[in-house]
């Protein structure tokens, strides 16, 4: 399944730079220690810009929810309906999440609760996209 | 005159505030509708700028005022959340031109300024203040019920309008190129629909409750029904077609669990109320409806999209807000007419509310008894968007029309209409109105 | 509606795949006074097919993301509307 391509901007071009090296860097505010995630330009908590930092983090984190999409809106991905997308939660923090077809889990066979590991795909315009695999 | 968004002091979004210091102060007093269609045909006389002045003249003409008595305008100056004029295609000229224009080509096609509304609304020369209640009728409202209260404008016009345009909502745009920029990709590469937030909190709500998702339907059966008696509706005045349980059942999915009708159909409309004091409601045409309190909720989700846990500390949380600022509790709620546009999350507004005493966990539960307007417990008795098509205003037409006894044959019978609550449009964030049919 | 009443007379199975409520579907046959062997949502063709044993399954529709998206994906060929009208099938010619 190949995702959109992404075409960086000021705020998210960290998390997209670090993608590329296949690394997962997540907003963090060093005066509040809170992670955030989407990136916002400031911190949700304090409404400070410049104590906001990028940090990395494991690459590991469990299924928290899921839908099955039957009807996208994105035109590159009709195709492949009906896929998964699930919700991650971050090891680190499970209040950070992130979005994720769960390559290689069946359609709406989920397992809500395990594990998974970050691996990283290549995008239609050749940008690296974070996404999620189930391990043991 | 160039409104802006009205401050944030203006909406009531914390706890401990009190009794609305306006209450009862207040009045909705006339109602004005467009005619509703599925998509814009381009004809000038259906564009989302002339049936907003229709329903503004009507909404004048039903409250029994002059024009010129009318000195405040709050509307809502976007007319969309899925449906673009696409860049590639020309502009509806003669649509345009049909009308007194402003510097935007798209104002009163695809969008909607006060000063358009000014511009082609000749007889509105006594114009003293206007504002923009961004997102939503439920925003306007709780602006211009501040508004009046604080004596900015006495007679106020309050309008929400909708467009839609050829081709599917949602799509097109950037969802339909081949990359997307770096602050959009973080959500929207993974193709999810827009009802997929809802549908996952349902789906948690599901495993935690033990619920399922065929426990929807008498809901979805009541609000096509009290959407059918709404004849300011897109489904009575085009498709009066009943929804049995076994057509919502089997219907296809969009993203498991909210299938095709879980969302609501994206319609063209127009809708305006008259809003004005307490003391001048008394001389105007119909019964004065009174505004007992207004609550805002700008609660976030701490991430991508909002658990089932900040779903129902906020639901929970606006509840307790609608209550202190109204001087009222749940059993004085006579019925509630909360959003619907996800049928998924109305149940999370009930639980919030603690309607008829439901605690959370029991709203599905709720909706296999009597839900309908002849008995106890009328859950959305306007049938909200399900029953009249995407506006986001049904809900707060209906309570004006129900406490001013003017519903027809969709009026309250099994319990006696006095006090009601309408707003959204997320559980989470969304602005509410509290309805009485006395000033106390 | 004489398209499908053309066909019905030639022996075709005939019956609607539409976002339509089911309830819906069949009260708009009704109302055509014309029978109908099914009614069904768009994403339950594959299901039809499994019903009715026929030489031919076809969809008759006018969306390209919807009506003919879910009837290639069944195994249904697909008419757009202009196309059925010059098609033998629905030729008023016995």
């Amino acid at each position: 399944m190949v995702k959109q391509g992404v075409e960086p901007d000021e705020l998210t071009r960290p998390f997209w730079q670090a993608a590329n090296e296949s690394r997962l860097v997540i907003q963090n505010c060093n005066t509040c220690d809170r992670l955030q995630h989407p990136p916002e330009p400031i911190c949700g908590q304090c409404g400070l810009r410049e104590t906001l930092e990028w940090v990395q983090m494991s690459g590991k984190g469990k299924i928290y929810n899921y839908g099955v999409v039957h009807d996208c809106p994105v035109s590159l991905l009709q195709d492949e309906q009906p896929f998964n997308v699930a919700v991650i939660m971050l090891d680190e923090d499970p209040g950070i999440q992130m979005y994720s077809h769960l390559p290689g889990v069946a359609v709406d066979e989920v397992p809500v609760g395990g594990n998974v590991e970050i691996v990283f795909e290549v995008s239609a315009n050749g940008q690296k996209i974070p996404e999620w695999k189930v391990v043991e | 005159m160039t409104a802006e968004n009205a401050p944030q002091a203006m909406y009531r979004t914390k706890e401990g505030l009190g009794v609305w210091e306006h209450r009862g102060k207040v009045a909705a007093v006339g109602v004005g509708h467009s005619p509703t269609a599925r998509r814009w045909d381009e004809r000038p006389e259906t564009s989302v700028g002339a049936w907003s002045i229709l329903a503004l003249r009507r909404a004048i003409e039903d409250a029994g005022v002059s024009p010129d008595q009318v000195d405040g305008l709050v509307i809502v100056p976007v007319t969309t959340t899925g449906a673009f004029w696409p860049d590639d295609k020309p502009l509806p000229i003669e649509a345009i031109n049909a009308f007194n224009q402003t510097s935007d080509p798209l104002d009163g096609i695809a969008k909607l300024s006060d000063e358009w509304l000014l511009k082609n609304m000749p007889e509105l020369t006594n114009i003293k203040y206007s504002a923009y209640g961004p997102v939503c009728m439920s925003n306007a409202l709780n602006v211009a019920s501040q508004a009046v209260g604080d004596g900015l404008t006495h007679t106020c016009l309050v309008l929400k309008a909708w467009h839609n345009l050829e081709g599917r909502y949602y799509q097109g745009g950037k969802n339909a190129a081949n990359s997307t920029d770096g602050t959009s990709a973080i959500k929207n590469i993974w193709g999810a629909p827009a009802s997929y937030g809802t549908a996952l909190q349902f789906a948690e709500y599901c495993r935690k409750y033990g619920k399922t998702h065929d426990m929807m339907a008498p809901f979805m059966s009541n609000s096509r029904r009290n959407g059918l008696m709404f004849p300011e509706g897109y489904w009575a005045q085009h498709r009066p077609e009943e929804l049995t349980s076994e057509d919502y059942q089997l219907a296809r999915w969009i993203a498991k669990p909210a299938n095709l009708f879980d969302n609501d159909i994206p319609i063209t409309v127009a809708a305006a109320y008259l809003f004005t004091t307490a003391e001048r409601a008394k001389d105007m045409k119909q019964k004065p409806v009174y505004i007992m309190n207004h609550a805002s909720s700008e609660t976030k989700p701490r991430s991508m999209t909002p658990t089932l846990d900040e779903v129902e500390a906020d639901t929970a949380r606006t509840g307790r807000m609608i209550y202190e600022g109204a001087g009222i509790t749940a059993d004085d709620l006579s019925f509630e007419n909360m959003y619907d546009g996800f049928t998924l999350f109305h149940q999370f507004h009930l639980e919030g509310l603690g309607y008829r005493g439901i605690k959370f966990g029991e709203a599905l539960d709720f909706y296999q008894g009597d839900i309908t307007i002849e008995g106890p417990n009328p859950v959305s008795p306007s049938g909200g968007n399900i029953g009249s098509g995407r506006s986001r205003f049904w809900m707060h037409t209906d309570c004006i029309q129900q406490l001013q006894g003017r519903a027809g044959p969709r009026q309250v019978t099994g319990v006696k209409p006095e006090i009601a609550v309408s707003g959204g449009p997320m559980p989470l964030g969304g602005n509410y109105t509290v309805w009485s049919a006395t000033p106390d | 509606m004489d398209m499908v009443r053309t066909v019905r007379k030639k022996g075709f199975l005939t019956g609607s795949c539409s976002d339509r409520p089911m309830s819906t579907q069949r009260a708009i046959w009704n109302q055509h006074g014309i029978e109908f062997d099914f009614v069904c949502y768009k994403h339950m063709l594959p299901e039809l097919k499994k019903n009715f044993d026929a030489d031919i399954y076809c969809h008759v529709g006018d969306r390209d993301d919807l009506d003919r998206k879910y009837a290639l994906r069944a195994g249904f060929e697909f008419l757009w509307p202009d196309e059925a009208v010059e098609n033998d099938w629905f030729s008023s010619a016995l």
